[in-house]
């Protein structure tokens, strides 16, 4: 020990012996709370700031290279930066509300440089009662019990099963709210009307124009079981139905699962001989979940997934050597406009595939780390048994700090959903700080 | 040596005369436990609370959590800072529970087990109900100035299969609580101190503290600033209305 905290130590305790504290009494002391400092205010403002360096081994064999960086040249390696924000506001007057949040990001790497700006959500609430509320605006509606998907997410972007947590856009729409609380086995019900318009102008890539697309969900709570029953109409999309449940099973256990179906479905599909045609079917979706946390805090998540629009082995094979033709020496610029074309409908999707399997362990504090919160995400596509593993690091032990790394690793065969992907190995560090 | 009738009718009724004031006086412990749940808390109250994770080295980590409780069974609370968890709500409803994160997700369903703050305190500890909703009294004894009631979860879903409570009997509020788990293993000991009157008829421990053995070095304290009666309707207590629990604040 260096004299001068040596004798700076001494001096503390000297002055606590004078002033007649005990150590912990001072600590005692330490403990202090001023209500004034959450004072409830009529605005609010609150986000974070990111800043994010990625590294990709690229695969500039595979598929989907020419779709993903476009007419770039081959590389084997990828740098990337980025910096983003997302910043939220309400206003509360009485029974109304406005609010917002926006989010922000600028890119940089050996490719290219840009940056992006979204309205995630805007619009106004009035809450005349505890149990009712209406809103207009940009509103991003969470339907669905699933971590990783939500096959009856009607009225949503889809969720990223890579990073589910990540905020998403929402649509413009009309929406209310109802929920009841009543005594006896049904302790609660809820009903969600919406009405969305597609036009020109406004949620263009929601579906077809020229539609006001109307949904409903009803809530109960049944017997300590959450049941969803949703709907949508025919517009834009197919007519949907749908039914979800989440239950806890004891203390360490909760199961979940959601079944949809799209009716009368239209789906572009590539035959084996690479032409196109239009199918059109009742589509069935399912998810089946659980999550389980054991007496170490070790929390398994999994999930199986079938996407009845989604495509299996053979059908994406398909899609991978139209591309490799497309994008070919022997290649033509109308050949790459239909590659393109049957990306957009449904093959470019992050999972296209038919049937997936999802698990996802997270620790927390392992070690007596506090803080220190490893996780481990596998996601397989069973059809063609391509994997993805993401190890992952986040420490959020600095207030309002959460510092985060992870790694992205692809495997699989020639013409498989994870083999072909254009990069096949992501290590990622990002900093993010709230306020 | 012989005893007749007469003698053996002699011997029950001195016995029974000695058992009779110590039945008479053998403590209710439901009663007493009833007692400590209100005296800790109005069945119906809002309050705010700092809640705060301290490592060996003395680094804190800190939480502010508004919360509204409605019978014996409701409870909601929602974060106000820190920044990176403001917006977060809980909700528990007898042994259902919710999570939601703003602009992320639905609620989604957690267990009792499970920590949204990381630390000591799980989430049984943040969204507690009274204790005589969970537990049945086992046994209550006296020794001195306290009484010890001893507790067994009423079914598996409760995050501790035992508690012991140490109770004062001036104040009839709860000093010492030791949580166990059903393998008899003692999972953490809450400490509460500062006895300060909130107003309205509420008096009750401002400081509860808490320590784990499987967490040693760790602190987690429960700080109270404000508890006080207020009904709100059973609404509230919904997973639509996790989204607008700040609309409740004044």
């Amino acid at each position: 020990m260096k004299l001068g905290s040596l004798g700076r130590g001494l001096g503390a305790a000297l002055l606590a012996v004078a002033l007649g504290a005990s150590p912990s009494m001072t600590r005692a002391a330490d403990y202090n709370f001023d209500l004034a400092e959450i004072e409830a205010k009529p605005y609010e403002v609150s986000g974070f700031v990111e800043v994010k360096a990625e590294h990709f081994r690229l695969h500039p064999g595979a598929s989907l290279f020419p779709l993903t960086f476009s007419s770039q040249a081959a590389r084997e390696t990828l740098d990337r930066g980025t910096a983003s924000f997302e910043l939220a506001g309400k206003f509360k007057r009485d029974v109304l509300i406005a609010y917002a949040r926006a989010s922000g990001s600028a890119a940089r790497d050996a490719y290219a440089a840009n940056s992006t700006g979204t309205l995630l959500e805007g619009g106004l609430r009035i809450s005349p009662a505890e149990g009712l509320s209406f809103d207009l605006g940009k509103q991003v509606q969470r339907w669905g019990k699933g971590y990783a998907w939500s096959p009856v997410a009607f009225f949503e972007r889809p969720k990223d099963a890579n990073d589910p947590q990540t905020s998403r856009e929402g649509f413009v729409m009309a929406s209310a709210d109802w929920v009841r609380s009543r005594p006896g086995p049904l302790a609660a019900v809820g009903f969600t009307p919406l009405l969305l318009p597609v036009s020109s102008d406004l949620n263009r890539d929601y579906g077809a124009t020229g539609h006001v697309n109307a949904g409903a969900k009803l809530y109960l709570l049944y017997e300590d079981t959450d049941i969803d029953l949703l709907w949508a109409a025919k517009g834009s999309r197919p007519q949907r139905v749908g039914i979800d449940f989440s239950r806890n099973l004891g203390t360490q256990l909760e199961v979940h699962g959601e079944w949809a179906r799209a009716i009368g479905a239209t789906r572009r599909v590539l035959g084996s001989d690479g032409l196109p045609s239009s199918e059109r079917a009742n589509l069935d979706s399912w998810l089946l979940g659980a999550r389980y946390i054991t007496e170490g805090e070790v929390t398994w998540l999994a999930e199986l997934y079938r996407n009845g629009a989604g495509f299996d082995a053979a059908q994406l094979q398909v899609f991978y050597r139209q591309l490799d033709r497309a994008f070919g020496p022997a290649g033509s610029a109308a050949m790459q406009a239909q590659a393109v074309s049957l990306a957009q409908s449904g093959y470019g999707r992050t999972n296209p595939g038919q049937r997936y399997a999802y698990l996802r362990l997270s620790a927390k504090d392992p070690f007596d780390w506090l803080y220190f919160n490893p996780a481990l995400t596998a996601i397989a596509n069973l059809d063609d048994r391509s994997w993805q593993l993401t190890p992952e690091l986040v420490y959020t032990g600095w207030q309002n700090v959460e510092l985060r790394t992870r790694a992205v690793l692809l495997h699989g065969a020639a013409l498989s959903e994870f083999g072909e992907k254009a990069a096949a190995r992501r290590l990622e560090v990002s900093l993010r700080v709230y306020f | 040596m012989f005893e007749g009738p007469t003698m053996k009718l002699l011997r029950s009724f001195v016995l029974m005369c000695a058992l009779a004031p110590a039945a008479a006086l053998a403590l209710d412990g439901k009663a007493i436990l009833e007692k400590v749940d209100r005296n800790l808390e109005p069945e119906n109250y809002e309050m705010t609370r700092k809640l705060i994770n301290e490592e060996p080295d003395g680094k804190r980590k800190e939480f502010i959590l508004y919360s509204v409780k409605k019978g014996r069974d409701k409870v909601a609370a929602l974060f106000l800072q820190p920044a990176s968890d403001k917006g977060r709500s809980t909700l528990r409803q007898g042994d259902n529970m919710w999570l939601y994160i703003p602009n992320v997700g639905k609620p989604v369903r957690i267990t009792s087990l499970q920590s949204v703050t990381g630390g000591v305190f799980n989430n049984a500890d943040i969204l507690r109900v009274d204790y005589t909703e969970e537990y049945e009294v086992t046994a209550a004894t006296e020794q001195g100035d306290t009484y010890l009631l001893d507790l067994k979860a009423k079914t598996g879903n409760v995050a501790y299969d035992r508690l012991k409570l140490t109770v004062d009997k001036r104040t009839v509020l709860p000093t010492v609580i030791e949580a166990y788990a059903a393998s008899g293993l003692l999972v953490k000991t809450l400490r509460f101190k500062d006895i300060k009157d909130f107003g309205g008829g509420v008096r009750r421990p401002a400081t509860v503290e808490t320590d784990s053995p499987l967490y040693k070095g760790y602190k987690s304290v429960m700080l109270y600033a404000a508890v006080k009666k207020r009904e709100v309707p059973d609404e509230v207590f919904t997973l639509n209305f996790m989204s607008r629990l700040d609309e409740l604040r004044k």
